[in-house]
């Protein structure tokens, strides 16, 4: 086998793993229905800036919007603030039916055994030093923090749950004259049971040993060291280079390395918004606003440079009309057509740029952060905005600039190998 | 009347194909409906389809679209017809599939 045949099959078989895998499918299925919401919610501190902010919004001329203020906070809250609620319910509902178990039972009861495991009081501690509790979820609950043991719990908690329902002396007999349905919701009723001791002892004796809730050490043994080792230069050139490589081999990179990748970006953004929130400068900097406006620009791998490239110094005539074809859904961050059209996809010819580009072009974002010329969004810009606006969203004119920089010099690492693929021809006739 | 779903990762670069689809179907003598969705949404949205094809990006899925459906018929876009967006040997790929002349 030569080189080549083995890398190939070395990221064929990387992919499926990601993809067979039952975990990592449940992850991916259940973030893309939790996505839109979040999306919709970052637009509330979007409104918020535009309409009610007294000296960035409309209420700088028309001070009563400002009273409109804790309307789009309420927008934001109830999607990212709280976003390990239905995540959990999601998990554990596609878990449920990746096991073959009735899903919304599944759903339900991992968010229960969720809550069991976390404190149910909140502390508050007063200006003279008293310290209050009311009975309630904290946001440490509820929002970003949860994310990594929220996953956790309810992954573990269907397992449980779904091996119970296979021990036949734990289903209730009933006679046959009784529908089907009632006899399901009776036979879940002992293993959801036993399920939800385990999480309600479980996770107060892990209380007691440790003095600490199991949410909480998780999240500052598991969440921030991984949230901190991937919010930077290394962990973004190794999940764009991972995705590229996949796109090379044509398959979806940025879906396939989803159930490692939207975590972190998710909680990215929460962490951004809580940040302007509390009147500080948001500080991560990846999110899918990143992935959609310095990333996958043009589609994955800087598509619509190699498209402006084609034009510019292209002799040959399919490519050229492969780039016709390309080009509108490219601008609109749509790839496919060039990607398997040209194709892209095995084409060592292209491979360095094809795999580079979004490297490179992360590393200037990163770069325009780093000098404060660009702040982490708060905004997360929707699939489908073309090139040069969906920057204009999420990251201001700055952001614009930035791309637009990142587009040139994608175009100019494009050029040489577009050359390089005129002679080919040149040699095949 | 017959069913055509396309699925990708979005339903976004397969809406394109299915506009081509369309467009060539048009002149064929049994009715298509085509559609295009996000592979997450197979199991409620391709439930009732006569064929289902993958495109090419999300073709490591097949096996489990084939689990999730196992009564379906499935397959995969060839790339090349995938990249052209064309409409034309896409649908007759279709049509072989499912046994239509």
């Amino acid at each position: 086998m030569t080189f080549q045949d083995r890398f190939v099959n070395g990221l064929t078989k990387f992919a499926s793993v990601m993809n067979n895998n039952k975990y990592f499918s449940v992850l991916r299925s259940s973030f893309a229905r939790l996505l839109p919401i979040i999306l919709i919610g970052s637009f509330g501190t979007l409104l918020s800036t535009l309409i009610s902010n007294p000296t960035t919004g409309l209420a700088q001329w028309l001070p009563s919007l400002e009273k409109l203020g804790p309307a789009f906070s309420a927008m934001s809250f109830a999607t990212i603030s709280i976003m390990s609620i239905p995540l959990v319910f999601l998990v554990g509902l596609y878990m449920g039916e990746a096991n073959g178990m009735p899903k919304y039972p599944s759903g339900i009861l991992a968010l229960v055994s969720y809550i069991m495991v976390v404190p149910n009081v909140v502390n508050i501690t007063t200006k003279d030093g008293k310290v209050l509790s009311a009975g309630g979820l904290s946001t440490s609950v509820l929002g970003a923090e949860g994310l990594i043991i929220g996953m956790l719990i309810a992954i573990i908690s269907i397992g449980i749950f779904s091996k119970l329902m296979k021990v036949e002396k734990l289903k209730i007999k009933m006679p046959d004259s009784v529908p089907p349905m009632i006899a399901t919701s009776f036979n879940t009723l002992i293993p959801s049971f036993i399920t939800i001791l385990i999480f309600a002892i479980g996770g107060e004796l892990f209380h007691i040993f440790t003095g600490q809730y199991i949410n909480q050490f998780i999240y500052s043994v598991v969440q921030v060291p991984m949230q901190s080792v991937m919010q930077t230069n290394f962990g973004i050139v190794i999940l764009v280079m991972v995705s590229q490589l996949l796109w090379f081999v044509g398959m979806h990179g940025g879906q396939a390395i989803s159930a490692i990748r939207n975590p972190i970006f998710v909680a990215g953004l929460a962490a951004n918004i809580d940040a302007v929130a509390n009147g500080a400068i948001p500080t991560q900097p990846l999110t899918f606003g990143f992935w959609r406006c310095f990333v996958a620009v043009g589609g994955a791998g800087y598509v619509l440079s190699l498209i402006i490239a084609i034009f510019i110094v292209s002799k040959r005539e399919e490519h050229k009309a492969i780039a016709k074809l390309g080009l509108l859904p490219a601008i609109l961050g749509i790839s496919e057509p060039v990607v398997f059209g040209l194709p892209l996809v095995m084409n060592v010819i292209f491979i360095i740029p094809f795999v580079l580009n979004s490297a490179i072009s992360s590393l200037i974002a990163m770069f325009a952060m780093n000098i404060g010329f660009l702040t982490p969004n708060t905004v997360d810009v929707p699939f489908g905005i073309p090139v040069l606006f969906n920057p204009f969203v999420s990251y201001g004119w700055q952001g614009v600039i930035v791309q637009f920089i990142c587009l040139v010099i994608t175009v100019l690492m494009w050029i040489p190998f577009v050359l390089i693929s005129n002679k080919e021809k040149v040699v095949e006739n | 009347m017959k069913k055509i779903i396309l699925l990708c990762a979005a339903g976004m670069s397969t809406s394109i194909l299915v506009n081509k689809m369309k467009e060539s179907a048009k002149d064929e003598p049994i009715k298509y409906e085509i559609n295009a969705y996000p592979i997450s949404e197979a199991l409620e949205q391709a439930a009732d389809a006569d064929v289902i094809l993958l495109g090419p990006q999300v073709r490591f899925q097949e096996q489990k679209i084939r689990e999730l459906l196992p009564e379906k018929l499935i397959s995969t876009i060839d790339m090349k017809d995938y990249g052209t967006m064309n409409g034309k040997n896409v649908l007759e790929h279709a049509k072989r599939i499912m046994g239509d002349k």
